[in-house]
């Protein structure tokens, strides 16, 4: 550990304090601060969703942090029941991605035509323009939270499914799968025993990393009107609803729940590349 | 916006003309930002003009500003004593804007088109239309009907010379207007008929810009536009040299309610009926829960007036409808008790292990029905009964038309849009009395009043079919919708513009403004 440290910082820097802590600490706060967001969903109640003509329209002041809308309905509670919303499409719609990609690149290790199928569908969907894609499965399905995540699950595995294809390419190569394929184990004895555990790493990191791709998706195509219906308390919903009211100066129904869908998308990101940093340190450094 | 962005450049360079005229006030055009672009063009047989006058046509006849039926393009007209044969004399001095003259083969040859339309102009009880001479015409009808009237009234005559495929998109009529160009998409210009009859318009000239409403409020406050409608949202925006100018209407919003209970029945695939509103009380006691001035205030922005029935101050009217001390949950409450529904330990009440929760359906595109739907569904958590509220577009509600609640918008000038409504003759009919409700007596009123030989005979049944003192379908009878408002139509225009009285408006915030556009003027 010694040696890798002084190799790779060759500056002189405190013993306790080095990068793979600190990337520890980030990780740390920032699941803390996603659990917060998320948890909080839960138990803030609904009160503050009740519509309240006495004090629609009013801006952000104690009572009502985020101000509220033109029903009276607190913006904050509004936001924050969002933000849950948001983030469990997002789990949901990454770890089907996440599957689906692994799924796939794993087919590279049983046979080659299979394979070459899973680089074309690759292709095409990396070929495709990420939002018409999104749009028309979400249009086809009939939009709603159904369509939105599986339309965002069925859009977002490219990447991942490429970055895997290269990791299993790498490990096919080495001896000891040659050893173990001499030794009579069959492609899927080896596929589960030596190669998943290799790409565990990868899986994790890409799976975080796709996160805050869904959630800004699944605002996008709400705000345009192909995704969640509007009774829905998504973030989408809200900035599409904020749009006629910009011109009547407005400015809190759109700041505040674009913030906190900004904060929360850069804290996934930034928990995912220290998380890089501390499964993967090699890569994650070069990257 | 890239429209906004042309519009706004295109006019940079006649920006200053139109500073001058507008201060000066006496420019002859008027730039108008009202939407309402036809999808079907400008052909009255296909629809055009069924709820404003069709500014480029001429009609038999039409309302003034009090609904009193007054001549247009007829002279006279007399209906024989069984009701079934209409005789409608023309002026003999009416010329198209292309210089021909407007005889009865045109209007002839306009009903018999719109008839073979299959559009949302029915005239299926015309059985047939006459020439007897050249300036008079004769319609034989199937059944006495004396909503008839209204296609005099609002169907435009369109020449026959001059019809085509393609008449659309080139209207020509003799009416006030005549179209100069239509861009479609983006503006419609129209200059004043010289071969026009009635008053000459003072503005020669209009262009109708086809915007956003956003992007009209802020042409509006660039100066670039006369005449833009705005949302309640806008309307206390105020804008130097413009004034807010708030239209009455029978524009109405409310709830339609499943009449029948769920039985397993369905009409193409789409279930009938609702366990929960079928029962009377329920109904009964949203409609006395309700707070329709809290409505008008907070949604509307107080721009409306509280709705009663689908028909609020129309000559049809039964004022005794109107609900004086409405919002009164106590009240509410107590008819559900005494009908036995049962507050649970969820603050839902119950009556024979039914919940008291229903569904309100809204099109998921309008801002002002979401914002009613959510109102209304909170006000009615105290009275204990649970509405959720889901936006849906068209397709999707008409899956649920007959077993969830909707919220509707209507408002007509014609009292047949009552019969649509609430006669069971028509249950589940495309739109037409969605909820299923049926009561013999309304049946029997309704027949009365499409036999009556005058409007105001005809109009005593309208209002004893909603209300006869015993029964009827407002909210005093059967109560089968919970009518909440009714919709003021803003414009911000000029100051200095006067477009004078207006009729009570009808469903369409847009053309029925121009109704009286010959009239408008600057004030001196």
């Amino acid at each position: 550990m010694t040696e890798i440290g002084t190799k790779y910082l060759p500056l002189k820097r405190s013993e306790n304090w080095n990068r793979r802590k600190r990337a520890l600490m980030t990780s740390v706060i920032a699941i803390i601060l996603l659990m917060v967001l998320v948890v909080s969903g839960f138990f803030i109640g609904t009160d503050g969703l009740a519509v309240n003509f006495d004090a629609s329209n009013s801006a952000p002041s104690l009572t009502h942090p985020f101000g509220t809308d033109w029903l009276g309905r607190d913006m904050f509670v509004r936001t924050v029941k969002g933000l849950t919303l948001s983030f469990w499409v997002g789990l949901l719609a990454a770890f089907i991605s996440a599957l689906i990609a692994l799924l796939l690149s794993l087919l590279l290790v049983l046979n080659k035509t299979l394979d070459s199928l899973v680089t074309g569908l690759i292709d095409l969907f990396l070929g495709l323009p990420h939002m018409v894609t999104l749009i028309l499965i979400s249009f086809m399905l009939g939009g709603g939270l159904k369509g939105v995540i599986i339309a965002l699950a069925l859009t977002h595995w490219p990447r991942l499914a490429r970055l895997l294809r290269a990791e299993i390419m790498q490990i096919k190569n080495t001896e000891y799968i040659t050893v173990s394929r001499n030794m009579g184990k069959s492609w899927f004895w080896i596929a589960r025993h030596h190669i998943l555990p290799h790409l565990i790493p990868q899986l994790i990191i890409g799976f975080i990393l796709t996160f805050p791709h869904a959630i800004l998706h699944e605002a996008s195509i709400t705000f345009l009107g192909f995704g969640l219906s509007s009774e829905q308390p998504a973030i989408g919903v809200i900035l599409s609803e904020s749009m006629g009211y910009l011109s009547s100066g407005m400015w809190w129904l759109a700041l505040f729940p674009g913030l906190m869908l900004l904060l929360m998308v850069a804290v996934f990101d930034s928990l995912g590349r220290n998380l890089r940093n501390i499964l993967d340190p090699f890569k994650g450094q070069k990257g | 916006m890239y429209l906004l962005l042309s519009i706004l450049l295109s006019s940079c360079a006649n920006q200053d003309k139109n500073k001058n005229s507008a201060e000066g006030g006496k420019k002859d055009n008027l730039i108008l930002a009202i939407g309402g672009e036809p999808d079907n063009g400008f052909d009255p047989t296909t629809g055009w003009g069924q709820y404003a006058s069709p500014l480029f046509q001429s009609t038999l006849l039409k309302y003034d500003t009090d609904f009193n039926v007054v001549y247009d393009a007829a002279i006279d007209y007399r209906i024989s004593d069984d009701g079934l044969n209409w005789t409608v004399k023309l002026r003999d001095n009416i010329k198209f804007s292309d210089g021909k003259p407007l005889t009865a083969n045109d209007v002839v040859f306009t009903f018999k088109t719109a008839k073979n339309s299959a559009s949302v102009v029915d005239l299926t009880n015309l059985d047939d239309v006459k020439k007897i001479d050249d300036f008079t015409v004769q319609f034989f009808l199937r059944k006495r009907n004396s909503t008839f009237i209204h296609h005099l009234i609002s169907l435009g005559i369109v020449p026959e010379h001059a019809y085509g495929a393609s008449y659309n998109e080139n209207p020509l009529g003799s009416g006030p207007y005549k179209l100069v160009q239509w861009d479609k998409g983006q503006q419609l210009i129209v200059k004043a008929n010289p071969h026009y009859y009635g008053k000459k318009p003072f503005f020669k000239k209009l262009i109708f810009l086809f915007l956003s409403q956003d992007a009209a409020f802020a042409a509006a406050k660039a100066g670039q536009v006369d005449v833009a409608s705005v949302t309640p949202a806008l309307a206390n925006e105020r804008i130097n040299g413009m004034k807010l100018v708030a239209l009455k209407s029978v524009d109405n919003r409310g709830v339609v309610l499943p009449f029948v209970p769920k039985e397993g029945k369905s009409v193409d695939g789409v279930p009938i009926g609702n366990n929960v509103t079928s029962d009377i009380a329920i109904r009964k006691a949203m409609n006395v829960g309700v707070n329709r001035e809290a409505l008008v205030n907070g949604v509307l922005k107080g721009y409306g007036t509280p709705a009663y029935t689908i028909a609020d101050h129309l000559p049809w009217w039964n004022s005794e409808t109107e609900i004086k001390n409405d919002g009164d949950v106590k009240k509410a409450i107590e008819i559900l008790a005494k009908a036995g529904w049962i507050e649970n330990k969820d603050g839902i009440r119950e009556k024979n292990g039914v919940k008291a929760e229903f569904t309100l359906h809204y099109p998921s595109n309008d801002h002002t029905r979401q914002s009613l739907s959510i109102a209304f569904a909170d006000m009615m958590k105290a009275l204990g009964i649970k509405i959720n509220v889901k936006g849906k577009n068209w397709n999707g509600i008409e899956k649920e038309l007959h077993s969830s609640a909707i919220l509707f918008g209507l408002g007509s000038h014609d009292p047949l849009e009552l019969y649509n409504a609430f006669s069971s003759k028509v249950q589940g009919h495309g739109l037409n009395n969605p909820n299923y409700y049926g009561n013999e007596i309304v049946d029997a009123y309704f027949e009365k009043a499409l036999s009556a030989t005058s409007q105001e005979q005809a109009n005593t049944f309208w209002k004893k079919a909603q209300w006869d003192g015993k029964t009827g379908f407002s909210n005093k009878g059967d109560a089968p919708w919970v009518w909440l408002v009714n919709l003021d139509h803003l414009f911000i225009m000029r100051e200095n513009l006067i477009i004078g009285p207006q009729k009570l408006q009808p469903h369409e915030h847009d053309w029925p403004i121009t109704d009286f556009i010959e009239t408008w003027h600057w004030k001196d």
